[in-house]
């Protein structure tokens, strides 16, 4: 029974299952909510309201050829997006969807996930190098700019709210949360939004995958299934974000009346809506300009902030 | 000063380690043509473009084409604004043949001529947005540029490419309904416009990307002769409508934009209050139309042998024609000379010393249309 139980979090939900649809539907919901911020109506015909779009659109991108570069290392290429979607998806299960619903809690959650999410820079970077083309390269080293700049931010203010409940554990956090854990780590809230964006790379922080600069960033020379892991980790990456920010700042699946999980993705939906409306309404900042920010402002920032929680729970 | 010729043959990790760049053809900004970039690492070293990746060879065809059927090539120049190049051949073509159209044809023609000028700012304003990988101005300014493409249609029967202006007058007698439709134009820009302005002007961001970047000093816009917008940005106040007026323009009341920054945002600034001027001049001509019920004059088959230079300020600057006759029912030979052409050559100058995320940027704002960069 127990084996069984755990078969079923691991392939159906909230395992592997679950986060294919996690891809089609960030996919769905992004293109229908910018659309209707652009003033379009977005996907309408394949489906009711056109939710089979993301479906005929995964398939068609499965059918394509798989092309490697003649100088790209064979192996590498191919291997880089498997390892990075794996990576992604391991993020994901330490999320606690409901009070008994997560795959995976141990003492140290928040610093496992960071750290899966702070080695994956090295893979985007890696995914540019084995292409062996000018785009992706650039792309490569702009991630690494770009992700070294972000994640100290994220790492201390999700610090932050560890110090204030004095645990890693994301079921532990959860439970503890109330009004005053909220208003305290508020800064620290803002801060991880800000840094969530940098480090998945949502406008207007899309600098390594820049359309209009270095066409698609590392994503350049990736066709057919290797295209569709890759970009599938970085839809993943943001949904496991989100599901980060909801966790730590905004009590997990805590709410009255509804169910837990019902919560949990009104409130991921709701960070989801911000992340789309900030793209549709936001054009790209610079490199420079970014690192600037980040090292000028946001580490500041996290660190005072850091500072204010341990003066609050001293008090 | 730098040598770009030595660097290709060198191979790369000498010379500072630079990076050759091929930005274009297949690019999601550049559009048809290649703009081949050194780089020390994000910075621009050198800019080198090549153009001519759509060229169509228009004046040769045009000596193949009659008086009014060239019409047709001449308005492909570039398509986001045919009205403007179809208005210079036919002035062209009346000081050929020494015929003045009537008044109320020339209060029309500048209605068409300023509808395709907004039509094309417009989408140089999205353009400029889309430069910076937000595509939200650019769907609600194709939006607005609809009602605009309504009457377009509903006066020719096409959108874009509508061959509204022939030499002799306009192409047919304008209805009641297509004031109709063009006063609804007008009045749903001046209702948005206020928005507009607001998603626009006082974007930050837009602000931080564009202010200061791709600055072209004035004497640059006099040594490699930059016209229009462009020029008009570097403190240039230099506009063919007032300077030389054509088709009863001086009849007007209007400003020429001009600002002295000469950066990318200067540029972008004068693209958007250009249009307020021209939303201006339409109203002028609506209210102020002259009695007249001849729309066409004829016009002979064979125009006597001699020559013709005309000009007009076109969305993106001043179009040039040089039309020969010798007495047959076409042009002889005709030369072009096109904005945009022109424009590109300052990305040479100005580019250099930038990032490489700035291309796009500068590129976007030198507002250049590939059909007349080719032609």
């Amino acid at each position: 029974m127990d084996l069984a139980w755990i078969l079923f979090k691991t392939l159906v939900f909230p395992g592997v299952t679950f986060l294919l649809l996690v891809i089609f539907a960030t996919f769905y919901l992004e293109r229908k909510l910018v659309a209707d911020m652009h003033g379009r109506t977005g996907p309408y015909y394949v489906g009711p309201y056109g939710i089979l779009q993301t479906v005929a659109d995964i398939f068609k991108i499965l059918q394509k050829e798989v092309i490697i570069h003649r100088e790209a290392d064979k192996f590498l290429f191919l291997i880089v997006p498997a390892v990075a979607f794996i990576m992604v998806s391991l993020v994901a299960a330490f999320i606690p969807y409901d009070k008994n619903l997560w795959i995976v809690s141990t003492p140290y959650d928040l610093v496992i996930s960071l750290a899966l999410l702070t080695s994956l820079p090295a893979i985007f970077l890696f995914a540019g190098w084995v292409s062996k083309s000018k785009y992706p390269f650039i792309g490569g080293v702009r991630v690494i700019n770009q992700l070294i700049s972000g994640e100290i931010p994220l790492w201390l203010a999700g610090l932050s709210v560890a110090l204030w409940y004095g645990t890693f554990n994301y079921v532990e956090i959860v439970e503890k949360f109330d009004i005053i854990g909220f208003l305290v780590n508020i800064v620290g809230f803002l801060i991880f939004l800000v840094a969530i964006l940098i480090v998945a790379d949502r406008p207007p922080f899309d600098i390594p995958e820049a359309e209009q600069e270095i066409v698609y960033g590392f994503l350049t020379e990736y066709t057919g299934v290797g295209y569709l892991l890759l970009a599938g980790a970085k839809f993943l990456e943001v949904f496991v974000l989100a599901a980060m920010t909801v966790t730590l700042f905004l009590g997990g699946f805590k709410g009255p009346f509804l169910p837990g999980w019902v919560w949990f993705f009104i409130k991921v939906f709701a960070i989801y809506y911000l992340a789309f409306a900030i793209r549709a309404s936001t054009p790209r900042i610079r490199l420079d300009q970014l690192i600037r920010f980040t090292w000028t402002v946001l580490v500041p920032l996290s660190l005072l902030n850091i500072l204010l929680v341990l003066a609050v729970k001293a008090l | 000063m730098y040598k770009g010729a030595q660097i290709i043959t060198q191979p790369v990790g000498k010379e500072g380690d630079l990076m050759v760049l091929n930005w274009g053809v297949q690019h999601p900004a550049s559009g048809p043509m290649r703009i081949k970039v050194w780089l020390d690492g994000e910075k621009i070293v050198k800019v080198e473009n090549d153009p001519g990746y759509v060229t169509r060879n228009l004046e040769k065809m045009l000596e193949y084409r009659t008086w009014e059927n060239a019409v047709v090539n001449v308005e492909r120049i570039c398509f986001i604004d045919d009205l403007g190049t179809i208005l210079n051949w036919a002035l062209a073509v009346e000081k050929l043949a020494d015929v003045e159209v009537p008044k109320n044809v020339q209060y029309f023609r500048v209605i068409l001529a300023e509808v395709g000028r907004i039509v094309s700012h417009l989408i140089g304003i999205g353009g400029m947005f889309g430069a910076l990988g937000v595509a939200t101005p650019m769907m609600w300014v194709l939006a607005l540029r609809e009602y605009y493409l309504d009457f377009l249609e509903h006066y020719s029967g096409y959108r874009i490419s509508t061959a509204a202006i022939v030499p002799g007058g306009v192409r047919f007698e304008p209805k009641k309904e297509d004031f109709d439709l063009l006063r609804k134009a007008v009045e749903e820009t001046e209702r948005r416009w206020d928005d507009y302005k607001e998603v626009f002007i006082d974007n930050p961001t837009l602000v931080e990307r564009y202010k200061g970047i791709g600055i072209i000093p004035k004497e640059l816009v006099f040594e490699l002769g930059l016209r229009g917008p462009v020029a008009r940005a570097s403190g240039v106040d230099y506009d063919l409508r007032k300077r030389y007026p054509y088709s009863s323009y001086e009849d007007f009341d209007f400003k020429v934009v001009v600002k002295e920054e000469g950066d990318a945002y200067a540029r972008f600034l004068v693209v958007l209050e250009e249009i307020e001027e021209s939303v201006k001049i339409i109203k002028q001509a609506l209210e102020g139309m002259p009695e007249g019920d001849k729309w066409k004059i004829r016009m002979p088959k064979k125009i006597k042998a001699g020559e013709a230079y005309s000009a007009v300020e076109w969305a993106r600057g001043g179009i040039e024609y040089h039309v020969v006759s010798d007495g047959g029912t076409g042009a002889y030979r005709a030369k072009i000379s096109a904005p945009s052409f022109m424009n590109i050559w300052a990305l040479e100058y100005i580019a250099p010393g930038h990032k490489l995320a700035d291309l796009a940027t500068i590129f976007a704002s030198l507002y250049i249309c590939h059909g007349d960069l080719d032609r």
